[in-house]
């Protein structure tokens, strides 16, 4: 019987198109200042992708890079809803960043907090809790 | 003209899109210490997909396998962001087979 590698090829392409896009996206909000760049960037590869995915005779290069292509101008558009988190609080601000800097400024629930660096614990935490963890990075 | 890997990455979003809604319910109901086990099923389901001939079904097993090994390590994430109360958060949880042995173990996260 012979292996079909599609499956494979599919599984690595959706495994590194979501883990690339989740480290680049969060990375690349924090440091840049303008996000218009980056937005064009991933939207650009994703188009180039697209295109390569149709041309390409070969299935297996094709289901990669339509994965690729499809992940990436999601991702483009991840840009802005990560600035979004980070105006929620739901991700942390880098000050460093003027972006991020106007953003604490302007917005009460930004924070430099990131409360995901915890293990579970297995209860809910009271507000006093999160507010006495929040003053206590601050 | 092959369309067939944009209708693939197409159809990849809608499964990752999934990944969310069983990430979230999944850990409310059953808590992240599953992690093993759904990481176990989406190496399974790849494996499995070598033995499907059917191009388009062997290739969407592979996108959900991996999709499950990514939820995996979103599961621990997940259970910190319902005990700060981004999510519903619920106390009693339908833990797996050898959870004692798991909780000692360090879950991934990435």
């Amino acid at each position: 019987m012979e292996l079909n590698l599609i499956g494979i090829a599919a599984a690595l392409a959706t495994f590194l198109g979501v883990w690339m896009g989740h480290v680049t996206v969060r990375k690349v909000e924090r440091e840049t200042v303008d996000l218009r760049t980056p937005t064009r960037i991933m939207l650009a590869l994703g188009i180039g992708f697209g295109v390569f995915s149709i041309l390409t005779p070969s299935l297996i290069l094709s289901a990669m890079s339509g994965i690729f292509a499809m992940t990436l101008v999601w991702d483009s558009h991840e840009f802005i809803r990560q600035q979004e988190r980070i105006r929620i609080g739901r991700a942390p601000a880098n000050p460093n960043n003027s972006r991020h800097a106007k953003i604490l400024a302007e917005h009460p629930t930004a924070t430099t907090v990131d409360w995901l660096e915890r293990e579970p614990r297995g209860d809910l935490y009271s507000a006093v809790d999160l507010m006495a963890f929040k003053e206590g990075v601050e | 003209m092959n369309w067939f890997g944009l209708g693939l990455g197409f159809a990849t979003l809608f499964v990752i899109g999934l990944g969310f809604v069983w990430v979230i319910r999944g850990e409310r109901y059953f808590g992240y210490l599953w992690w093993p086990y759904v990481l176990g099923a989406g190496i399974l389901f790849i494996f499995g997909s070598l033995f499907i001939s059917n191009y388009w079904v062997s290739a969407l097993l592979g996108v959900f396998g991996a999709s499950l090994i990514w939820g995996s390590t979103e599961l621990k994430e997940q259970a910190v962001r319902s005990e700060i109360g981004w999510y519903p958060f619920r106390e009693k949880k339908i833990l797996p087979p050898f959870a004692r042995f798991i909780k000692k173990w360090k879950a991934p996260s990435l």
